[in-house]
């Protein structure tokens, strides 16, 4: 065990002595990184998702539901979500949308609460007067949200409107009042309604939403909690071949069969090998972690969590280095390969682009990778999970290591590669 | 010029001596630029919040409830089995859950027992946007049920029903008639779409196409500095001065190989792209002078680097992380328009951002010889600084 744990330690310093090596393992992940985060706006503040959308209101009706349109835009509720302005003027809002000053405007026309609610004359409106929504196309996400905000408001309205109707149609047909009191029951009721309008637009519906919200802290979408683990774990699988390649380079510079003058069975020798790219992998993905930590003030979650993770990864990834080994002839072919899986997993594993937006046999291919199960971990993690989360990517990552390190093993058998 | 040749011989010999050097010559650039073609954002996908739905009821109310989420324009709902779903949001992959229990039907709404849940993380946006959305859904749906329960409500007020079935068929009337009136509700709201000027133009083939192009033709370029290196190491180098061949030549031989077989590369992902996409790389005179120009701009930047850097390894390691940090910051893996105002500024200073605009010119905006030839123009401008460089701190030794 403890020539096994020499051994490692023993290409661990080697790596990190190696000046064009550590290049590949920590320089560019790190600087490849930043660069993400500042072509996406991390670091300037544009990332911080969806909030203060900007929006002008024209609130010609003044009237009862036009006001409370109003103030369901000025609500506590919306607060963060919702940056309102006011304007008299429709032409005016029309432009500050046209010079993309606002998200979208929304113009209500005089006379909108008498349509929907008539004071006078009979209980059904033949005016109908319809809100302008006028919405910004470069904004599509920040209109979209706003317009679900009014169909909300516009769905409580007919929803009373609608029980009105119902009501006073069924209270004649049935007698319990007279056509011509339907006028004055009418607006008894419109005045009920627009009193609720007014007082509560979001009132409890028929179908009562249980709303729980799960435990943990609030966590805010940040685009280098993807990134930065997207480019360690691309260049993690540069480092499992480059050490695949170091035991290829040992056998042919005759220093592996060596080592077997010493007491040192052949099982010690390519075990304390393989456990030197293990750790040299950990050490990799642990600093870069630290880095990105330190100098990004990235929160990467759970730190349990996060270092089994980085284990369970740098095993299935190292399996992958081994097999990589096993099938290759020599040192350079172990390179070449090595550099296009780096960056054939990269894709697959959803590196560079998010998974949810390759095609379907993509992701599903991209099942493969370490890249892939590792990302989902790491992702779980930015967001607030923990360990108990971590069940599906860390099973998936130790089964593909053993499955690799067993495969390998029967090959690395067959070259007998440790012989003397 | 013999000399010049066979120099640029010795170094296609060299580069193609391991044939796994044809995966990244052809085969990567191909399967990047065919995978990430249909993966890039393109600013047209479906932006709304995924909202995911476990519909256990399968009644015609939680169909229903699921057409109106579909016809949102904040939330896409993604129906998914109860496990599946549960899996999603415990692992943080899903904002928002609707469960739809097995028991919601008409009867539960109109009796007051019909209830859905809805999970959310604390203090997120997205879901509560989400959250607003099933209550709006909900309510477009239910309105009918909730009038017909107004009106029994209304007639209650007024006098008690006779009987619990005089007061269903009252309720079930009502019901009939909230729904033909539902149908006749007028349109409330009018949309319309504003005259906000949108000058961003993408083609996600056009942009992958042009990007990994220069992305995959810039690594290999910037590694003529590995080449100088593996010749520095190997002496051979030096061994170049015993014979009647100036520094100029071989600089001119080692740079011209390596640029004819970026052309030949580029020329190679232009005709894929074209087969692939049917892409119209537009004007061929303009490709071919920015595709030149870019090589030259590349291979400069290589020829600098081959004098600073002193071993192989080093060499090949800083070509793959600047060709990649210069593509990606050059706008040729994410479209320099989605980049923060001040990032799209510095990417100016990038050979690899005026490749990209003069590829884009042509393919997206139809440019001509003329418009492209400030692109070009920098470029070169590029190559002749860069060289400038290389050939004064070249050395043999």
């Amino acid at each position: 065990m403890l020539k096994l744990l020499l051994i490692g330690i023993k290409d661990l310093k080697l790596m990190f002595r190696d000046r064009a090596a550590l290049i590949l393992i920590l320089l560019a992940p790190f600087l490849l990184t930043l660069g993400m985060g500042l072509v996406t706006g991390r670091f300037s503040g544009g990332n911080s998702g969806i909030s203060d959308i900007p929006i002008v209101i024209v609130n010609l009706d003044k009237d009862s539901l036009g006001n409370a349109l109003v103030d369901v835009f000025n609500s506590e509720d919306l607060a963060d979500l919702v940056e309102p302005t006011s304007s008299e003027d429709s032409e005016a809002a029309r432009l500050l949308v046209d010079g993309d000053e606002a998200a979208a405007a929304i113009i209500i026309p005089a006379g909108f609460t008498q349509s929907v609610i008539p004071q006078n004359e009979s209980a059904v409106s033949n005016q109908e007067i319809t809100i302008e929504f006028y919405s910004n196309p470069s904004r599509p996400t920040s209109a979209g949200i706003i317009k679900a905000i009014l169909d909300g408001f516009m769905a409580r309205l007919d929803e009373m409107r609608l029980g009105g109707l119902t009501s006073i149609s069924q209270l004649i047909v049935s007698g319990r009042i007279s056509p011509q009191d339907a006028n004055q029951v009418g607006e008894e009721m419109g005045a009920r309604l627009r009193q609720n309008a007014a007082g509560n637009a979001n009132e409890a519906t028929a179908i009562a939403l249980n709303t729980s919200t799960s435990e943990g802290e609030a966590v805010e979408f940040d685009a280098l909690a993807y990134f930065a683990p997207g480019m360690a774990l691309m260049f993690l699988m540069y480092t499992v071949s480059y050490g695949g390649r170091s035991i290829l380079a040992e056998k042919s510079q005759g220093t592996l069969p060596r080592l077997l003058v010493s007491p040192t069975d052949s099982l010690q020798v390519l075990g304390g090998k393989v456990f030197g790219i293990f750790l040299t992998g950990a050490a990799q993905m642990l600093i870069l972690i630290g880095a990105s930590s330190l100098f990004f003030q990235l929160k990467w979650g759970d730190a349990f969590g996060v270092v089994l993770l980085v284990l369970a990864a740098v095993f299935g990834a190292t399996g992958w280095g081994m097999l990589i080994t096993a099938l290759a002839r020599t040192p350079a072919q172990v390179g070449s390969v090595g550099s296009a899986v780096m960056l054939i997993f990269a894709m697959l594993g959803g590196s560079f682009v998010q998974l949810d937006n390759l095609p379907a046999f993509v992701q599903t291919l991209g099942r493969i990778t370490p890249n892939a199960w590792a990302m989902d971990g790491f992702t779980t993690l930015a967001f607030g999970g923990t360990l108990t989360s971590l069940s599906t990517p860390m099973l998936a990552l130790l089964t593909m290591g053993i499955l690799l390190f067993s495969i390998s093993a029967v090959l690395f058998g067959k070259k007998n590669l440790v012989q003397k | 010029m013999k000399k010049i040749f066979a120099i640029a011989w010795k170094d296609t010999i060299v580069r193609f001596a391991s044939a796994s050097e044809w995966l990244f010559f052809i085969i990567l650039p191909i399967l990047f630029t065919f995978i990430f073609a249909g993966g890039v954002p393109t600013g047209d996908e479906d932006n709304r919040i995924r909202l995911v739905v476990v519909d256990e009821a399968q009644t015609a109310i939680s169909q229903e409830i699921i057409r109106e989420l579909e016809n949102s324009t904040s939330v896409r709902p993604d129906v998914l089995s109860r496990a599946e779903a549960e899996e999603q949001f415990d692992s943080r992959r899903a904002i928002a859950l609707l469960i739809i229990p097995p028991d919601l039907d008409v009867e539960s709404i109109q009796n007051g027992t019909a209830q859905m849940d809805f999970r959310q993380p604390p203090n997120n946006m997205d879901a509560s946007i989400a959250e607003r959305a099933v209550q709006t859904a909900v309510r477009r749906v239910s309105s009918v049920v909730s009038a017909a329960n107004m009106a029994v409500d209304e007639a209650k007020a007024r006098g008690a029903f006779e009987s619990a079935e005089a007061e269903q068929a009252y309720f079930n009337q009502a019901l009939e008639l909230a729904k033909s009136l539902q149908e006749d509700s007028p349109e409330r709201v009018t949309t319309i779409q504003g005259n906000t000027p949108d000058d961003f133009d993408y083609d996600p083939q056009a942009n992958v196409s042009a990007g990994q192009l220069i992305t995959w033709v810039f690594i290999p370029l910037f590694g003529i500095s590995a080449l100088f290196a593996y010749e520095r190491q190997g002496g051979t180098l030096r061994r170049v001065l015993t014979t009647p061949t100036s520094k100029a030549t071989f600089l001119l031989g080692t740079i011209s190989g390596q640029v004819a077989m970026a052309l030949i590369q580029m020329t190679l992902l232009v005709v894929f792209a074209v087969f692939a996409f049917k892409l119209n790389w537009g004007n061929p005179l303009g490709v071919f002078l920015i595709l030149a120009c870019s090589a030259l701009a590349a291979a400069a930047i290589g020829t600098a680097m081959g004098t600073f850097i002193k071993s192989e390894g080093q060499a090949t390691g800083l070509s793959v992380m600047a060709g990649m940090m210069l593509g990606m910051l050059g706008g040729c893996w994410f479209p320099l328009e989605l980049f923060p105002p001040v990032m799209q500024t510095i990417a100016q200073i990038f050979p690899t951002t005026w490749a990209m605009q003069g590829l884009l010119d042509l393919l997206l905006r139809g440019a001509g010889v003329l418009e492209i030839l400030p692109e070009a123009g920098v470029l070169t401008v590029f190559a002749g600084i860069f060289f400038g460089v290389g050939v004064w701190r070249f050395r043999f030794e």
